[in-house]
């Protein structure tokens, strides 16, 4: 069979409808993830042994379990108990609470990483404990990680597509709708492949531009 | 007559499922090993043409959702091609690339955590390429990478589950086999979740103590 890319010409306003999908999801399940990761990497840092545990456990499941399976949790399980939502909120909260186990990871070793000096200097001036992690130690924390934590967002892009396996028809759903139309599946996941690609390079770049942006005033090679 | 309720059969079925996602996790490491490393190796030798091909195919495999990679090769090579592939066929095919594309990464920065002038002073010794590779560089590059190679195994075999979509009989495709036939989606995801879980741990497990195994000539033995 020829490779032939023209017959996808008059698919592209749907495909790009998709890749709006993957875009919303995408940009709410980063904020999600960012929200809770930030939480549980405050209750794995933080003094308090049950939290820590809490914490622990919360990034120790959610890690090791596939995704695929706690989406199927959530899709299947949440309705059993009365909540009825769409699977745009349901890939949402998902997305979110498996990439809230990553990102604390990110962040908690970002909050390790700061001199103690420079907590035992807020705190011998007097600051609240909030404060302190608000004004100190975050400001920190999120500008050394932020390289970490755009890997894991990259990771996120990627894992939208398996909202394609909860009737959600985002980018990898419209595109597995175009296959089964135009019947030339290989040129459609090609294609795909090739867009989900120059999507994660160029978000690689613009993390890389913040990066710099971010620690622009700090020393040549620290951090 | 619907059996709506669990049976003893339904544990049988579970292992069963175990067993396939295993096994297929087994042996396209493996596979991804050999290609992974072969690849490193290409880029060792400094091969023109084919070490600039294999840094981008491994770059377009890392960059894109494995879900869609399975799509290619499960809808749109029969297609293209006119050839038949079944399901575990495309499962192997897929995961062992994309195993092999992350392994390379791996294998490219072990060979070169080994110092330069290790390989020089080896040079001046009279040691051929082929010994330089295999007994310099081999034995310092396994330990370097075992421990990135160990996260990236635990990653991989959650990956496994994505092969449920295209109707391999892995650990997912049975839990929704049993999740549609009873309706219990709290216990079914529980239960199919534990057992990857502990799957994960076995891997991380037996990682560390294959880590350990490797290093034992570094590690400190007391005076």
């Amino acid at each position: 069979m020829k490779f032939d890319l023209s017959i996808l010409a008059k698919h592209v306003p749907f495909l790009l409808e998709g890749a709006w999908l993957t875009f919303q999801t995408c940009l709410l399940a980063v904020l999600g993830s960012l929200i809770l990761g930030t939480l549980v990497a405050a209750a794995r840092t933080s003094a308090s042994p049950q939290l820590n545990r809490l914490s622990a456990v919360y990034v120790d499941i959610f890690r090791n379990i596939p995704f695929i399976v706690q989406l199927f949790f959530f899709y299947f399980g949440l309705p059993e108990i009365g909540i009825y939502i769409d699977a745009f909120t349901t890939g949402v909260i998902a997305m979110s609470i498996a990439g809230g186990a990553f990102t604390s990871d990110v962040i908690r070793s970002g909050i390790l990483a700061i001199d103690p000096g420079i907590i035992e200097a807020a705190q011998v001036s007097g600051l609240k404990k909030s404060t302190i992690f608000r004004k100190i130690v975050m400001p920190i924390a999120l500008r050394a990680s932020v390289r970490p934590l755009g890997s894991v967002f990259i990771n996120l892009i990627l894992t939208s597509s398996i909202l394609s396996t909860i009737t959600l028809n985002e980018l990898t759903g419209s595109a597995k709708i175009v296959a089964s139309q135009t019947f030339r599946p290989f040129e459609v996941y090609f294609v795909l492949l090739v867009a989900y690609a120059a999507l994660t390079w160029f978000v690689s770049i613009l993390i890389g531009m913040l990066h710099r942006y971010l620690n622009r005033n700090q020393a040549e090679g620290a951090v | 007559m619907r059996y709506d309720q669990f049976t003893p059969y339904d544990l049988v079925l579970l292992l069963q499922g175990l067993g396939v996602s295993l096994a297929l996790f087994v042996s396209t490491t493996l596979i991804g090993l050999v290609i992974g490393t072969l690849w490193a190796v290409i880029r060792f030798y400094r091969v023109p043409v084919l070490a600039q091909m294999v840094a981008f195919l491994a770059e377009l495999l890392k960059n894109s959702p494995v879900l869609v990679q399975l799509f290619l090769v499960f809808f749109g090579l029969p297609a293209f091609l006119k050839i038949n592939v079944t399901p575990t066929e495309a499962a192997v095919i897929t995961l062992s690339g994309n195993s092999a594309a992350f392994i390379y990464v791996i294998a490219v920065s072990a060979i070169e955590s080994v110092g330069r002038d290790q390989i020089e002073a080896a040079r001046v010794f009279g040691l051929t390429r082929w010994q330089i590779l295999r007994r310099v560089i081999a034995p310092q590059a396994a330990a370097f990478a075992i421990g990135p190679l160990t996260g990236l195994l635990v990653n991989q075999l959650q990956v496994t589950s994505l092969i449920s979509v295209i109707g391999v009989m892995d650990l997912t495709k049975v839990g929704n086999i049993l999740n549609l036939r009873t309706l219990k989606p709290f216990v079914v995801w529980t239960v199919v979740g534990a057992l990857y879980y502990l799957a994960a741990k076995l891997v991380a497990h037996a990682g560390a103590r294959f880590e350990k195994r490797l290093r034992a000539h570094t590690a400190w033995k007391g005076l």
